[in-house]
């Protein structure tokens, strides 16, 4: 009986996780040497970027946040054997539901933070309900249309912003949210805020729910092996469109909680990037959402880290693009070479 | 060999006597933005790399990427140590950070390029718009008024405005464009609309295509994005455009007249010169004019050597008037 909150194979896991770290890593450092930078330095900067003292880990776990929220969405999904290439889009369509909903409405404090996040769950499940029936009913390979999904819902919050509801004067962003739909904030000094409690919360949740409900189990073995689950009795397109939408929903509420808690506005591109940062620290932590803590920190930190780097050092901050690039192939290449080893056919993703 | 001597000498004598006037301590200076790498943010780059060139000062420059969560952080890592005497700022979509941070560092000296904001300790860099538009209206107002005998002119003596949103700063540059125009022609007509956004091509497309149907001869832009579209259609038109903030000639070669320039390289180095020569720069409105070359109109090659020779002179005349306060220009408000 599995009972752990982990993954099995754990050790060959972390492992081959760690060898690619060392391996990327060692890359980094020979790029920094041949940047005239000491490998040492960058380190070190680096590391007091991201935990020099309260307000530096503060800056941390503010970056972690997105990317966490964003990872766990994808872990929903690659459990369920659907890649969510979409939480990009669903973060944008989230975060101007929310913000939308801070500035329009004027509400009682605490019921206007849940109406604004109930919409940003919703939009990020709404975008991806169409690729989402696509793919059950037609077999449409997720991948591809929820890329493109992403394209519009960037766009369409740009135009949103800058047509409809743009603030008078400046810079394209809609008006501030209303105070009440603020995030509270963790400390006086940052803008840390619960939204990084609602992150380990959900991590911890998610992990419990694969492991433990029937419901779960249903849609790892959907994930894992769809003739085996269908066989069983499972319906797969009903389980696929649900892991695709509850994946969606997380997307939106990372989105939410970007702009209700950090930004308290929604800014035409605001947040790039974020939902493909959440998805590597998924792939990286193997589908794990409790490891997609551990990687979501780690990209946190190098985030927070080179925003150091950059005014300290002359290395330039995209020095960190690089090296979370070559993590992102060392991973790759062990995963592949895993998955050479028990080939059976049935899975699309093994996680 | 007497000669070299004396060269060196006098080198020596220069460099000891020019040492005195610099501050005691070697200026640090930084500089955050988004945008170093194209159009308006390339000359401040100009700038600030003459100044490091001239006065040895240090610089720091940093790209702010394109996250919003980052801004704050970029700030207060500049901030913080108190080692930057200025730090140069430009972009609107870092007022936000710009001024939560300079709240929190109040002793923190900012220079905010292009624009004025509400907070009082900062130091704006801010462009008289009205004169270099009253000059670009002399111009198209001086070819207009060449007629049909021109290249791509009919006998309307009409010129064009598009104007990205109806706000008082882009007011200020209809304002000094209507008012050069009417100076060097005073039986010229300015037809002008507002697009009523920064951020739509095709609208500004549109709208100078409209103008340009109407018999309008050179438009200028003065809309950001949508200004784009007003470069455009003067080539699907043929006929003249002008362009505005950078040097937009390239955009499309041959029936673009000429570009207002706001010359952020003169700005920053002028203020890193002030700050240098023991002059401290205190929080406030600086304003870059005619005078100080921080505004100015550049003609594009290509059309001016069609021009005839005039003109040019004409232009010449009228900006040292406008630089001598002969010529009193109304702002907008």
């Amino acid at each position: 009986m599995k009972t752990a909150l982990l993954p099995d194979g754990l050790i060959r896991t972390l492992a081959g996780q760690a060898l690619a770290f060392v391996v990327a890593l060692s890359l980094g450092a020979v790029i920094i040497l041949m940047i005239d930078e000491s490998p040492i330095a960058v380190f070190m900067t680096l590391m007091r970027g991201a935990f020099g003292d309260a307000e530096k880990i503060a800056g941390t776990l503010l970056q972690t946040t997105p990317i966490l929220i964003c990872g766990i969405a994808a872990c929903i999904g690659l459990r369920g054997g659907m890649f969510n290439v979409g939480i990009e889009g669903q973060l944008f369509l989230g975060g101007f539901a929310a913000a939308w909903v801070g500035f329009a409405f004027a509400l009682p404090p605490f019921v206007h933070i849940i109406v604004a996040v109930a919409c940003a769950i919703l939009a990020g499940a709404a975008w991806v309900a169409i690729p989402a029936y696509f793919r059950v009913r037609y077999g449409t390979n997720e991948v591809v249309s929820t890329i493109l999904a992403n394209y519009i819902a960037v766009l369409l919050t740009s135009y949103f912003t800058i047509f409809l509801f743009k603030r008078p004067g400046g810079w394209s962003e809609t008006p501030p949210i209303l105070p009440t739909a603020y995030l509270p904030e963790l400390f006086s000094f940052s803008r840390l805020n619960i939204g990084l409690l609602i992150g380990l919360f959900l991590a911890i949740a998610t992990a419990a729910f694969f492991r433990w409900a029937s419901a779960g189990y249903a849609a790892t073995m959907v994930g894992s092996a769809p003739k085996f689950a269908e066989y069983g009795g499972i319906n797969v397109r009903k389980v696929g469109f649900s892991v695709l939408l509850a994946s969606g929903a997380v997307g939106g509420l990372a989105g939410g909680i970007e702009t209700l808690g950090v930004h308290h506005r929604f800014m035409e591109g605001f947040a790039p990037g974020f939902g493909f940062d959440g998805l590597i620290a998924a792939l990286l932590a193997n589908g794990s959402p409790i490891g997609t803590i551990f990687t979501a920190l780690f990209f946190g930190a190098l985030r927070a880290g080179s925003l150091l780097l950059e005014v300290d050092t002359t290395a330039s901050r995209e020095i960190i693009t690089v090296i979370q690039a070559l993590i992102i192939l060392a991973v790759s290449a062990d995963l592949m070479m895993r998955r050479r080893g028990d080939r059976t056919g049935e899975r699309r993703w093994k996680f | 060999m007497k000669n070299f001597t004396q060269i060196l000498a006098a080198g020596v004598v220069l460099a000891a006597s020019a040492m005195p006037s610099f501050a005691a301590e070697k200026v640090n200076v930084a500089a955050i933005s988004g945008y170093f790498a194209q159009g308006f943010g390339v000359s401040i780059v100009e700038g600030l790399n003459k100044a490091k060139a001239d006065f040895g000062i240090d610089l720091k420059l940093v790209d702010t990427g394109n996250r919003a969560l980052d801004y704050e952080e970029q700030f207060s890592n500049l901030a913080k140590t108190g080692e930057y005497d200025l730090i140069f700022v430009m972009g609107w979509e870092l007022v936000d950070a710009l001024q939560k941070v300079s709240a929190a560092y109040p002793n923190q000296r900012f220079v905010f390029i292009d624009g004025v904001l509400d907070s009082d300790k900062i130091i704006y860099a801010s462009f008289a718009e009205e004169q270099g538009s009253f000059i670009a209206g002399a111009l198209a107002a001086l070819v207009e008024n060449l007629g049909p005998e021109f290249d791509k002119i009919g006998d309307g003596k009409a010129i064009g405005f598009v104007g990205g949103r109806d706000i008082p700063v882009i007011r200020n540059f209809l304002g000094g464009y209507e008012q050069g125009a009417k100076y060097a022609v005073p039986d010229v007509k300015v037809n002008s609309v507002f697009a009523g956004t920064f951020d739509d091509p095709a609208k500004g497309s549109e709208l100078a295509m409209a103008l340009y149907g109407q018999g309008t001869d050179i438009v200028y832009n003065v809309a950001g994005p949508t200004g784009e579209g007003v470069m455009q259609a003067s080539a699907a038109a043929d006929k003249y455009s002008l362009g505005v903030d950078v040097d937009m000639c390239s955009s499309a070669p041959g029936n673009v007249l000429a570009s207002m320039l706001k010359r952020g390289d003169i700005a920053v180095y002028s203020i890193i010169k002030d700050e240098v020569e023991g002059k401290a720069v205190k929080p406030g409105v600086r304003t870059f004019d005619l005078a100080s070359g921080g505004v100015e109109v550049k003609l594009c090659e290509d059309v001016a050597a069609k021009l005839p020779a005039e003109i040019p002179a004409k232009l010449e005349e009228i900006r040292k008037e406008v630089v001598d306060g002969k010529i009193a220009i109304t702002k907008a408000k």
